[in-house]
């Protein structure tokens, strides 16, 4: 590595830092794991080990701690270390949560960057703070930001269900609880019709819906079950193919012990081939909203949920209906999983009797 | 430029050896925090295409007692790295590979590792406290290699495991979070160490594992994402542990995988065209492995470690790989 210093400023130069011992990365004789390190990142962690050592606390630890991480947001103990660091400084953390959300945007995929908001964000200094719904409804905010950049984050989506399950589920927080919750419906929808295929919101909101604890209206739960399969269905027209609305749609029913064939007048005209004279006479039925004009038809979910219907009907009538479409699945539409359509086709027929 | 009639094994091999020479790039000083791991998946990847010998065992078991962290009382991914519960476990499993955990203070590790283990169940990573079902799989994998089993408290390892299962039969990394291949994998392999695969809902979770797979061969890790051959590790090992394995088009996967391949410099990437790295290398061979492909050592997807170790050590599981072929 070249020694082109002129352009970086190296801590050994900083007369600040000259009390610090900077501790050399042990270097390893095997050639399994030598390290070779630009220069900057060498100098500051040299400095890093050296105030490890030292068990320096100052404030300039925070700045050395924002370089490393900086250029490498997954070493770990330089987070570990700038959070101690912080909490015997009595830092203001708010102020670390708005720095944070610069880094968080630019390590998008680091859990650390996010690990390190979670530890922030549950000190009492912030979360039993006067303010503490300020800072909490602004995490909420600024993860919705941050899933614009990208929607699938999985840390992103599990940060904020943990802030949901653990600041907006206990009922302390009262009305603005009901607020928090109504928004989250709000702010889902919104996502959904955005991109209709993700499944990391379907996901959210079955989590929000059916595994956080009950509204404030949510109570009547069979109102809740009819809106959440009517809303399924809904998108379900939108984007036939879509297996995440058809996972929600099983979700829902599985969750709440409902029969299957409770869908067949919907799910038909999806597991059929479009029919020529469909546009003449057709009939707008609300309940069963028919799929958009441009899908391809039939789609696999469909004829899948079909089959399962037929199959829960139990008669051999039933069994061959239900096997017919397996068939269809295994050698047209659904080639690649052949062997799992095989297994059911097998698994249906041997439970008849002969 | 792929190659999709055959596995490179010389290639492969070579590309193992190499990558702790000549690392004068910013890609490797930015992965330090992986090194004790990449250098499991570098063993491992070798041992399926029955090539142990060509990294030096003295060497190799000199690096991993360098990384031991004498404070915490386990394993660093790097010397003077802090203990981490990912570095321990790829440390154990790399001694006992090499038939060398006698070097290792084991009660000494045994009490990191149960140290981690948060009131709710789940394990943190390390003292800063990341909590993952990664970990709980980390600290059961350790714990039943190191014959320590009967320390965890197990009721409560699998309630955080149960709390964690999803709607659709998947699990996520913790409560609430959304279902993904990976942690499928930790989950199950963690159930099944544990003979509790009776938490698993084996119909709907396999169905949502097959579902993983793409016209192009491919797997993905959760619904509308891109195939990547890291996933065919993960969900072909929890499929072979729900001895489901046949669901899946054996073919056309190892197809995927093989035009992952760098057929220049040996080594895979996660998809075609992709630069390669140890760890793609490593989750494709294994996949190969579990397929059947000709030539190659049997792996164990429970602990992702040569079939062979496993047994010798009365740990196999009755997971389920397709036959190996001849040709
Ligand atoms: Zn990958």
């Amino acid at each position: 590595m070249s020694a082109s210093s002129d352009s970086i400023e190296l801590y050994a130069d900083d007369p600040e830092w000259a009390d610090i011992e900077p501790v050399r990365q042990y270097e390893n004789p095997n050639p399994l794991a030598p390290i070779f390190y630009t220069e900057e990142y060498r100098d500051a962690t040299d400095y890093f080990r050296g105030v490890v050592k030292k068990g320096d606390m100052s404030p300039r630890v925070l700045d050395l701690t924002e370089k490393i991480i900086r250029l490498n947001p997954a070493h770990y103990s330089a987070w570990q270390y700038r959070y101690k660091v912080l909490l015997a400084l009595k830092s203001p953390l708010d102020l670390e949560l708005r720095l944070m959300d610069e880094l968080a945007v630019k390590f998008l995929k680091t859990y650390q960057v996010w690990h390190h908001r979670r530890l922030l964000i549950s000190h009492p200094q912030l979360s039993s703070s006067k303010s503490s719904s300020f800072y909490l409804t602004a995490e909420l905010r600024f993860i919705a930001k941050c899933l614009v950049v990208d929607s699938k984050n999985y840390h992103t989506w599990s940060y904020r269900q943990w802030l949901l399950s653990n600041f907006f589920s206990g009922g302390e927080r009262g009305k603005e609880e009901e607020e928090v919750w109504k928004k989250e419906m709000e702010w889902i929808e919104q996502m959904i019709e955005e991109d209709v295929r993700n499944n990391s919101v379907w996901h959210h909101r079955f989590f929000v819906v059916f595994q956080s604890g009950i509204r404030v209206g949510d109570e009547d739960r069979e109102v809740v079950r009819r809106r959440e399969i009517d809303f399924a269905k809904d998108k379900i027209s939108l984007a036939p193919s879509n297996p995440s609305a058809w996972n929600y749609l099983r979700g829902v029913l599985d969750n709440n012990n409902l029969p299957y064939s409770d869908l067949s007048i919907f799910v038909r005209p999806y597991a059929q081939a479009r029919s020529p004279d469909a546009e003449a006479d057709e009939v707008i039925d609300l309940e069963n909203p028919s799929p958009s004009k441009g899908a391809q038809l039939p789609c696999v979910p469909a004829i899948e949920f079909l089959a399962d219907v037929y199959e829960s009907g139990k008669s051999r009538d039933d069994i061959e209906k239900a096997a017919q479409l397996w068939k269809s699945l295994a050698n047209e539409y659904d080639t690649i999983r052949k062997k799992y359509w095989e297994y059911r086709i097998k698994e249906a027929l041997e439970v008849l009797p002969a | 430029m792929t190659s999709d009639s055959e596995l490179l094994v010389p290639l492969h091999v070579a590309y193992i050896k190499s990558l702790g020479e000549n690392k004068d790039d910013l890609v490797y000083h930015m992965t330090a925090h992986l090194r004790l791991n990449a250098i499991y998946w570098g063993l491992t990847a070798l041992c399926i295409m029955n090539q142990k010998e060509a990294l030096d065992r003295e060497e190799m078991i000199g690096f991993v007692m360098s990384c031991w962290d004498d404070e915490a009382g386990g394993f660093g991914a790097h010397p003077d790295h802090d203990a981490h519960i990912l570095a321990t476990l790829s440390a154990i499993q790399i001694l006992v590979i090499q038939d060398a955990l006698d070097r290792i203070d084991i009660p000494r590790v045994v009490k990191f590792i149960l140290s981690l283990q948060q009131p709710s169940g789940v394990f943190a990573g390390d003292s800063f406290g990341e909590v993952d079902t990664r970990f709980s799989y980390c600290a059961v994998n350790a714990l039943s290699l190191l014959g320590k089993l009967s320390e965890l408290d197990v009721e409560k390892t699998v309630a955080y495991i149960r709390s964690c299962k999803n709607f659709d039969g998947g699990f996520g990394a913790c409560i609430g979070a959304e279902s993904h291949a990976g942690q499928v994998f930790v989950c199950v392999a963690a159930l099944a160490i544990l003979d509790r695969l009776d938490e698993v809902d084996h119909e709907t979770l396999a169905w949502w594992l097959a579902e993983r797979q793409l016209p192009n061969g491919g797997l993905n890790g959760r619904p509308e994402k891109l195939e990547d051959v890291c996933y065919s590790f993960w969900v072909l090992s929890a499929l072979s542990i729900l001895q489901k394995l046949s669901w899946i088009d054996s073919d056309k996967l190892s197809s995927f995988i093989l035009s992952a391949q760098d057929p220049d410099s040996g080594g895979i990437a996660d998809r075609p065209g992709d630069m390669v790295d140890v760890f793609h290398t490593l989750f494709g061979v294994a996949a190969l492995s579990l397929l059947g492909y000709p030539g190659l050592v049997d792996l164990d997807p429970v602990y992702c470690m040569p079939a062979s170790v496993i047994e010798a050590k009365g740990l196999r599981k009755s997971w389920q790989a397709l036959e190996r072929r001849s040709k």
